[in-house]
């Protein structure tokens, strides 16, 4: 008998073999989730950013046209916004004065710089040399000059991992910066939309889109991008509205991790209510 | 142990390659798989039953350093690994990988591996499943199929030496 089955084996092996390794392959899928894999993840991610590291000179060669085009433009921009922030800082304070606000403290800034990109397919991310050690924690913001850029989801010692906001993970809380029109910034994966929008609301083409009050993960008012193009849906309340991001993830190499970690007396509540209406 | 070692050398560095210089040749998003070119090969060298593992190693290894679902690219190269198996001809080793043969077999075991591969991923984004699977395949496997053809010149100048 025990023959006989191990001549079937041999006769089968390859499908055996097969039928295996797919279980196997769907068991690792269904442990994606698990914070041991996840740590796992994060150290061959980092490896391999450590070697992708000393290798990022030669795409940084190739860049090097187009990137000094960039920031002459950037420069530009920068110091006409520059001009303006000076007028807006001096008015702000005379206003500030007048009402008798309290400033608010600018939160401090860590520099990094992207080692490796992840920008072929749904779940978009980037590995950045910065970790653990230079005070950066999963969940803090990440930015650049030209706006939001994505959220730290991983952290080693040396390197962390960020989600930007081409990933169908990312949600945020945003708003329109001209009418304060509120909705969940999200990637379908073809777009970059603002969902929760009724056709009724105030959004047009060219309003510029800000991270709103209410997210517990991104401060208020950093720019994220802008309304590029409105979808009626039949039969729906809502219309689609498609963002075009204000950061150019192609040519991305340093960003600036605000140091913003959620409030967790807030979280916790918000948690815990939630939990309440939704046992 | 000689062959196995060289073997780990070369998709290492094929990783490498995957990971650092192919997004620089990223045609709208759309990139070839070099590892599934290495899994054709030794399918074609090797047969089946050691591609089948080969490929599931090597999927494993590209799911390890990637931030896409874990087990996938372990699954569509087990898959695509089978698939090229059958081609395997022992007697005819340099002739499929030095003609138009063994873009086929590429393009065959890249339409099954990256249909498995977005139909999978694309679950529970707004897109229609099947339709962006269709289109991310078709661009995929062409421009796989296309650097393809790089070892396959390069084999059939060896053999008409």
């Amino acid at each position: 008998m025990l023959e006989r089955l191990y001549n079937l084996f041999l006769q089968f092996r390859e499908y055996v073999l097969l039928a295996g390794l797919i279980v196997l392959s769907l068991i690792l899928l269904s442990l994606n989730d698990k914070p041991q894999v996840r740590r796992i993840r994060t150290i061959a991610t980092v490896a391999m950013g450590v070697v992708q590291n000393q290798l990022s000179f030669i795409p940084r060669y190739f860049q090097l046209k187009g990137e000094n085009e960039a920031l002459r433009r950037v420069n530009m921009e920068l110091a006409d916004e520059a001009s303006r922030l000076r007028e807006a800082k001096l008015e702000n304070i005379r206003l500030r004065s007048l009402l008798g606000l309290k400033g608010q403290s600018s939160r401090p800034l860590i520099t990094a710089n992207v080692v490796s990109k992840n920008l072929t397919l749904l779940r978009n991310s980037l590995t950045l040399d910065v970790g653990n050690a230079d005070g950066v924690k999963p969940s803090m913001p990440v930015l650049s000059e030209s706006g939001l850029v994505g959220v730290i989801v991983a952290a080693s010692d040396n390197y962390s991992i960020a989600n930007i906001l081409l990933n169908t993970e990312f949600r945020a809380s945003a708003k329109i910066q001209r009418s304060r029109v509120d909705g969940i910034l999200a990637w379908n994966g073809q777009h970059l939309t603002l969902k929760n929008i009724a056709k009724t609301l105030d959004v047009k083409p060219g309003d510029v889109l800000v991270t709103s009050d209410y997210s517990s993960t991104y401060p208020p008012d950093i720019r994220i991008g802008i309304i590029s193009s409105l979808r009626e849906e039949r039969g729906s309340l809502f219309r689609e509205v498609i963002v075009t991001p204000g950061v150019d993830f192609v040519r991305l190499e340093q960003v600036f991790i605000l140091t913003a970690v959620p409030d967790s007396e807030k979280v916790a509540l918000e948690k815990k209510v939630t939990q309440l209406f939704n046992p | 142990m000689e062959r196995h070692l060289r073997s780990i050398l070369i998709v290492l560095g094929l990783l490498l390659l995957q990971t650092t210089f192919v997004p620089l040749l990223s045609l709208g998003g759309t990139v070839p798989d070099l590892l599934l070119i290495w899994v054709v090969y030794t399918a074609l060298r090797r047969g089946q039953v050691e591609t089948t593992i080969a490929g599931f190693l090597v999927g494993l290894l590209q799911d390890l350093v990637s931030t896409q679902l874990f087990g996938l690219a372990a699954l569509s190269k087990t898959v695509a690994g089978f698939l090229a198996g059958y081609f395997y001809n022992e007697n005819k080793i340099d002739q499929t990988l030095g003609t138009y043969r063994f873009l086929l077999v590429v393009g065959s075991c890249s339409i099954a591996h990256d249909a498995i591969y977005f139909l999978i991923f694309l679950q529970g984004t707004d897109v229609s499943p099947i339709l962006a699977a269709t289109q991310f395949t078709l661009a995929t496997t062409a421009y796989t199929m296309a650097v393809s053809a790089l070892p396959m010149f390069a084999f059939s100048r060896r053999l008409a030496t």
